[in-house]
């Protein structure tokens, strides 16, 4: 299915010069610790926290609405430490998802109201689940699948959880939403 | 419910300003509050206790019941060291020391929880109960056991906010100094 | 609309399945649509999910398919993770008492243990020292090796014991035996089939140096070959008993703790000895994975085959059928549906190749000539598999056999009426670098149901009507045949070297959505 057009308002996402669209009702703490590589959509009520580390996205990426993005912390001896988060290109992350994973791969999807648990590492081309949980360091290889069962299921040539030309799919429904994301037509007058 | 909200700080907690706090709240000394967390107090006071930590889109809720008002001395006490993730939504009832309501779990007005418990990411507690110590609540469906030892406290992330927050974020002054005079507030 | 949620569009596969065009792949020397049922998964290598370690077949079989070094947790089965604590240590001295330290230790709180408690220094030659050691905890539900009484390691992996299980030697020398005699069925058989062959020979050549010679004199002289080992049969029977234990006498008085009760997921997730304490759950190894290479059961050809690494998300051979079929994308009717109510749908045409392709839609499927019955009949045999052992085992690392395509009918599931179009189309190739250009229209004449066109793509607008006696609520699906041609650029035979052009088709049933209620 073709995906139809999200409008946005003028007055309520900021473009840049690199062409992200950024919302103006997102709570991005530590904005000089954010790096969004350019194609990059941020909508309404997402919070991007650099505050507690370094956050950078890679292009094509879509932060879903109410979405968390919090890098990950661990616990040692003598403190704790914020990690930096990596982001890769073409990721979709869902509506109210929360994500504190250490490392985001490339062409990831994650669902709606998915909760990646803290210091997850999700490889390239891999799939969560609308409302998944994955608990802190769980690992999701290439080509599989994160059920809201909590399984994990696919694997690379397992034609049935993960399209296994994933990549190129992911490539072409970030770049179509992001083409598809357009500002509201000003009403004829 | 009284006409202005009564927000308590004492020092040494770090409250963001754009957190949303409503009614009679008191964060006892050591607290962290994120921004965009909601503190909701319809139906009597809330009290924290030491080192609470509540992150973004964590509401807890003293709501009112169907026909009841403000009612000073209907108190909600949350005990120290207390943590609320990202997104959760805390009506308990009562709440002990040393627990975790990890992200966006539910916990329904009827739950008591005591001391040294985990409610599990995404996990919905609806029906009145009472979660006895060290009880972790886990897995898609919400199984139960309990833990050999009590989670570790979370002083050090606390340590790490305190020092990192006020360099990024606005926040409300402490108002309320136990040591002085009680007529400050 | 995600790309998660099924599509409306879906293809007919050659064994007559449907479905989605990001499912199917494309034999391009059959070339036909084929999707994950009609062909063969080989394994093509295994890895551990968990730690990303490839791990060669032979070792992969020799763990028991499960990694050396990850543990999955025996109360949520989610993976542990290895925690470090700093433990106080006596040093021994001389007249150092009894070391009490390592005995309490398992019982302390991580909290405390990060912080140990600074022991009575009643003798200067005592020095606290710490030292690293290591447990398994469950991020999920606070499983924690200590929970199964499994002291601290002092390396993270490697060092955790199995949970060796009461049966365990008897089921050793069991699957110990059962091998052998598989093994000895197999040389019997083999042996059998080599006396049934007609010898080329009357007699044996005194050039053959293997042995034959012998065995074969000594089958001659009627005694019994002695290659082939006898399975000795070293087990003894099970005996069944009618003697049970007691049930213990508290089981009556004493309240149940449904938490110290495992549940059934635990004790599957332990065959060996399902306990029913939560207590003697046991960390259990991490089961390995897969990469699958698919091939065609026609020709034999591979339509995927990853790159042997983990973490690799690239393909040896890719022949997805979005890369090589054009692709139909349903953008929207026209119209509410309703019954016998003329509509019109917008289809988005893609061409992914690089050659121009011309499209026409037929709205009956072309009557496929018959085809050769020896094309799909020839039955191979059963390929021999490389090391007996393996057979033994009972894996078949080997493929399965070519079968005869089962030619299922497509079942023609389409309730409206479509309205011919008048012409075929022509799809440009795909051209990458088109989409950096200024796009400039041409004014060519176009057939009127041509909506709009850029580069590789076409926008047509298909009249159709949904059949009349459709009730309100039902999915409206349509039906056509594409017929396309492609440009093979791989030959079957090697003459020809220039690329060919076949005519293809491929039934396409497009989900256009639910009619309406009448009332409208």
């Amino acid at each position: 299915m073709e995906i139809p057009d999200t409008f946005y308002s003028k007055d309520e996402y900021v473009e840049t010069a690199s062409g992200n669209k950024v919302s103006r009702h997102t709570v991005l703490c530590g904005s000089q610790n954010i790096v969004l590589n350019g194609k990059v959509i941020v909508q309404s009520g997402a919070i991007i926290r650099g505050d507690l580390a370094n956050v950078r996205a890679g292009r094509y990426c879509v932060i879903g609405k109410d979405s968390v993005i919090r890098p990950p912390y661990k616990q040692f001896s003598k403190g704790i430490a914020f990690f930096p988060m990596h982001i890769g290109d073409h990721v979709f992350i869902g509506e109210g998802a929360v994500v504190s994973a250490a490392s985001i791969g490339s062409c990831v999807y994650i669902g709606k109201n998915a909760i990646i648990g803290r210091r997850c590492i999700l490889k390239d081309c891999c799939v969560i689940e609308d409302g998944a949980v994955l608990p802190p360091e769980t690992t999701v290889a290439s080509y599989m699948r994160y059920t809201v069962k909590g399984t994990i299921e696919g694997a690379q040539g397992n034609p049935y959880f993960v399209p296994a030309a994933m990549q190129d799919e992911m490539i072409n429904y970030t770049k179509s939403f992001y083409e598809h994301f357009v500002r509201t037509p000003a009403p004829a007058s | 419910m009284p006409s202005e909200n009564r927000i308590k700080i004492f020092p040494k907690s770090v409250v963001c300003e754009e957190s949303n706090l409503r009614g009679d709240i008191t964060f006892s000394s050591g607290c962290v509050v994120h921004p965009s967390a909601t503190v909701i107090a319809d139906a009597g006071p809330i009290i924290i206790g030491e080192n609470c930590i509540i992150e973004e889109y964590a509401t807890i809720a003293h709501r009112l019941e169907p026909g009841a008002s403000w009612d000073a001395n209907n108190i909600l006490s949350i005990g120290t060291h207390n943590v609320f993730e990202v997104g959760c939504n805390v009506e308990a009832a009562r709440i002990g020391d040393k627990n975790v309501f990890e992200s966006k779990c539910f916990v329904g007005r009827g739950v008591t929880v005591t001391s040294g418990c985990v409610v599990g990411a995404g996990i919905k507690m609806l029906t009145s109960q009472r979660l006895s110590e060290n009880t972790i609540v886990y897995g898609e469906q919400a199984l139960q056991r309990e833990a050999i030892d009590k989670q570790g406290s979370q002083t050090l992330q606390i340590d790490f906010l305190r020092k990192v927050l006020p360099n990024y974020h606005h926040l409300r002054k402490p108002n309320y100094d136990p040591k002085k005079a009680r007529s400050v507030v | 609309m995600s790309f998660m949620q099924p599509s409306p569009v879906k293809y007919a596969c050659s064994c007559g399945i449907l479905n989605p065009i990001n499912k199917l792949f494309f034999c391009r020397h059959c070339p036909k649509l084929r999707c994950g049922y009609c062909v063969t998964h080989e394994i093509e290598s295994h890895f551990c999910s968990n730690c990303l370690e490839n791990i060669p077949s032979t070792e992969a079989r020799h763990k028991k398919n499960c990694c050396a070094n990850c543990f999955d947790c025996p109360c949520c089965q989610h993976t542990l993770s290895a925690r470090a604590t700093t433990v106080p240590v006596v040093r021994k001295s001389e007249e150092s008492k009894d070391a009490k330290k390592p005995e309490d230790e398992s019982g302390d709180s991580p909290a405390a243990a990060s912080t140990p408690p600074t022991p009575a220094s009643s003798k200067p030659s005592a020095v606290p020292t710490t030292k690293k050691m290591y447990y398994l905890s469950c991020l999920s539900c606070r499983w924690t090796s200590r929970d199964a009484g499994i002291p601290d390691q002092g390396v993270a992996t490697g060092t955790w014991p199995d949970n060796e299980c009461l049966y365990q030697a008897r089921f050793n020398s069991l699957v110990e035996y059962f091998q052998a005699v598989v093994l000895q069925e197999k040389q019997e058989k083999m042996e059998f089939m080599r006396r049934k062959t007609p010898k080329q020979h009357k007699f044996p050549s005194l050039t053959d140096r293997t042995g034959l010679t012998v065995s074969l004199i000594r089958r001659q002289m009627g005694w019994n070959d002695k290659t082939i080992p006898k399975a000795k049969a070293v087990i003894t029977p099970a005996e069944a008993t009618a003697e049970v234990e007691e049930l213990p006498a508290d089981i009556f008085t004493e309240p149940l703790n449904l938490r110290n009760v495992t549940t059934i997921a635990q004790r599957h997730s332990q065959p060996a000895d399902q306990p029913t304490a939560v207590s003697s759950l046991y960390p259990q190894r991490r089961t390995l994975w897969i990469k699958r290479s698919l091939r065609c059961r026609q020709c034999e050809h591979n339509l995927i085959k990853p790159e042997y690494h983990p973490t690799s998300i690239k393909y040896r051979i890719q022949l997805f059928a979005s890369c090589h079929v054009p692709e139909v994308v349903m953008v929207r009717c026209e119209q509410s549906l309703a019954s016998g109510k003329s509509n019109a749908i917008l289809l988005k045409f893609t061409n992914p190749t690089m050659y121009d392709m011309t499209i026409r839609l037929l709205t009956t499927a072309p009557t496929e000539d018959a085809e050769p019955a020896a094309e799909g009949s020839r039955i191979k045999e059963e390929p021999v598999s490389s090391s007996p052992h393996l057979r033994a085992a009972g894996i078949t690392l080997s493929r399965q056999n070519s079968t005869r395509e089962v030619k299922r009918e497509v079942t023609d599931v389409s309730n409206a009426e479509i309205v011919p179009l008048e012409s075929e189309f022509v799809l440009s190739q795909r051209d990458d670098s088109k989409e950096f250009d200024e796009y400039v229209q041409l004014p060519t004449e176009e057939p009127k149901f041509i909506v709009w066109r850029k580069g590789n793509k076409v926008l047509i607008r298909l009249q159709f009507t949904p059949a009349e006696e459709l009730p309100a609520n039902t999915d409206v699906v349509l039906g056509f045949a594409m017929q396309y041609t492609y440009v093979n650029t791989v030959t079957n035979a090697p003459e020809k070297k220039e690329p060919t052009t076949h005519a293809l088709y491929s039934r396409v049933f497009i989900n256009a959505g639910a009619t309406e209620q009448k009332a409208n």
